[in-house]
């Protein structure tokens, strides 16, 4: 999106926001019949009549949606029954998982990705190529869960070589180096599983770019000025097939959370993802909705910082308007 | 690649076709956690369900979730674009605002919220995901109708009286078709795993089959040798349903867009 002639990307991302916390805010409030019935009674969560009075009275509260607003703000997000936490702990605990196991994942993709992407484009025509694209096509269709589930059970359940749940060994007093190493255990299986789900797209994608790249005369003028060919690959035509991956990154990004939920489910890895997983088993809606919205708003919040960094990788792009 | 797609395809047609189930995947009667035997070709599950008819009828529902939202959202996107292209002005730009809002609206978290809170019917489902996907395809399909637009036979069957209606109709829509099988088949890889994480999660109602439901129960005993007749073949069908319309997509545009040829 670019701002021209249409809708700014810094509004349409603030509208889509307020579309979300809207929907948070009214969905509970369009449920059939009585808010507390129709939330607990599939619960597996038993309200004493207090629990219930107090929740009652804080749905037909006719303070509308700027209180909501200013509640969600100040970190006020509401009390989970099934879990005996208020919702903001739960999430605040379970999100530097998320957030160590998706960015790690990402940047470890898109750094091998792109540097495989550039190398393979630059040695065209070996069969080592063909062989290396034909396979990441195919390993690009696997979903997450598919290399998730697959990952488990060769290295955890059969080879025993990485510990199969968890992000750190339960009730374990480490020293910080040796909590350290315990951490990196925990999460090999689930950051090798996403990393081989983002890694085929980011390889093709790059390589397809490149090699489109390679053709522009600016290449051939900065080789014939004998430029180190490191130096011809990266600074000057690598650069170019940057914003491709950047934008698909994107894109996919909203679809990529899923993927991410699932494997950290799969290793039930205590992230954002086992939360959300555990909640819509004991149908929790609360912390379900403060999940979504969570991740949403997080979602959100990622594009938009992109849109500017599209601007920094490409000048053409900020001067476009 | 195209050769093997279309082949895997074809597989796949005639595997889901009739849901010649042996059994009833409802039915509890077997023994459950049973080893594959001739009477169950792949194992009884925990609750006693015969493996080989749940799977088929799991793939039934995940591809239908998917061929919906990708038709749907397919017939919209290419309703909007192509009205944006043609009828240009107030309609256009309303329309290309509403689809950057829905673009910047994450769809899985849409439809989890929908899900949880509601429990709609999968078909519901579908058509709420397709409200999410249409607006990629839009864009595209109203960039491109938008050059033919105006190129000389458009002009010259504008000039010879045509109206619009018959412009779209004759012109248009045929020529735009390549673009309409490759958003097709994005969109429908994109439903079919949401449906299958959609299951996992736990979201559809536990008595729908689906692979990803599968998937999960079969997860809590991986660590059983069951896991190999009741694990792996969600796994492998899922991963081969998604691939066989990943390898679609590519070859689809591999064949439509000359300059990927070379690059490929």
């Amino acid at each position: 999106m670019r701002s021209v002639g249409q809708i700014k990307p810094v509004a349409a991302y603030l509208l889509a926001g307020l579309i979300m916390i809207y929907a948070s805010y009214s969905m509970p409030r369009l449920l059939p019949g009585d808010f507390v019935t129709a939330m607990y009674s599939s619960s597996h969560v038993t309200l004493t009549a207090d629990q219930e009075k107090e929740i009652r009275a804080y749905y037909s509260r006719q303070e509308g949606f700027g209180h909501y607003l200013s509640d969600l703000l100040t970190f006020n997000w509401g009390y989970s029954y099934a879990f005996l936490t208020p919702i903001n702990d739960l999430i605040l605990e379970a999100l530097p998982w998320t957030l160590l196991l998706m960015g790690g994942a990402h940047v470890i993709a898109m750094l091998f990705g792109f540097i495989a992407g550039v190398e393979t484009a630059w040695r065209r025509g070996g069969c080592l190529e063909k062989a290396g694209v034909g396979s990441m096509t195919v390993l690009e269709g696997m979903p997450e869960i598919a290399t998730g589930v697959a990952l488990l059970l060769i290295f955890a359940l059969n080879l025993g070589w990485f510990p199969a749940s968890g992000a750190e060994t339960a009730y374990a007093v480490h020293s910080p180096m040796a909590w350290a190493r315990d951490l990196a255990r925990h999460l090999v299986l689930p950051l090798s599983s996403l990393v081989l789900a983002y890694f085929p797209g980011n390889f093709l994608l790059t390589r397809g770019s490149m090699i489109m790249v390679l053709r522009e005369q600016f290449v051939q003028t900065a080789r014939a000025k004998g430029l180190p060919p490191a130096r011809v690959r990266y600074a000057h035509a690598a650069r170019n097939a940057l914003l491709p991956m950047v934008t698909r990154f994107g894109l996919r990004i909203a679809f990529m959370v899923t993927g991410a939920l699932v494997v950290e489910t799969i290793y039930s890895y205590p992230g954002l993802g086992t939360l959300l997983f555990n909640a819509i088993a004991v149908r929790d809606l609360p912390l379900i909705q403060g999940i979504v919205l969570f991740s949403s708003l997080m979602v959100l919040f990622v594009n938009l910082a992109l849109e500017y960094v599209y601007g920094w990788i490409d000048p053409r792009v900020s001067h476009a308007s | 690649m195209t050769g093997m797609g279309l082949a895997l395809v074809l597989f796949f047609l005639v595997l889901l076709g009739p849901p010649f189930a042996p059994h009833d995947p409802n039915d509890m009667s077997f023994r459950p956690m049973s080893p594959p035997s001739t009477e169950n070709w792949l194992g009884v599950n925990d609750g006693g369900m015969d493996i080989f008819s749940e799977l088929l009828y799991g793939m039934r529902n995940t591809v239908g979730f998917g061929l919906l939202a990708g038709l749907v959202s397919l017939l919209l996107g290419v309703v909007v674009g192509l009205a944006g292209a043609w009828f240009g002005g107030v309609l256009d730009q309303i329309t290309m605002r509403l689809a950057d809002i829905l673009l910047a609206i994450p769809a899985v978290m849409i439809l989890i919220m929908t899900a949880a809170l509601f429990r709609p019917s999968p078909v519901t489902l579908a058509l709420i995901l397709s409200i999410m996907l249409w607006p990629t395809t839009a864009k595209g399909i109203r960039a491109q109708a938008l050059v033919v637009k105006n190129r000389l036979h458009i002009h010259a069957a504008r000039k010879m009286g045509a109206s619009g209606a018959y412009i779209i109709a004759r012109h248009l829509l045929p020529e735009l078709f390549p673009l309409y099988l490759i958003g097709f088949a994005t969109k429908a890889r994109i439903a079919m795993f949401m449906e299958a994480s959609l299951a996992f999660l736990g979201l559809f109602d536990p008595s729908r089959k689906s692979l990803g439901i599968m998937i999960s129960y079969a997860l809590k005993y991986y660590y059983l040798d069951i896991w190999w007749n009741w694990l792996l073949p969600p796994i492998f069908l899922l991963t081969l349903l998604i691939m066989t319309v990943t390898f679609l997509a590519i070859s689809l545009e591999k064949v439509f867009d000359p300059r990927l040829k070379e690059a490929l």
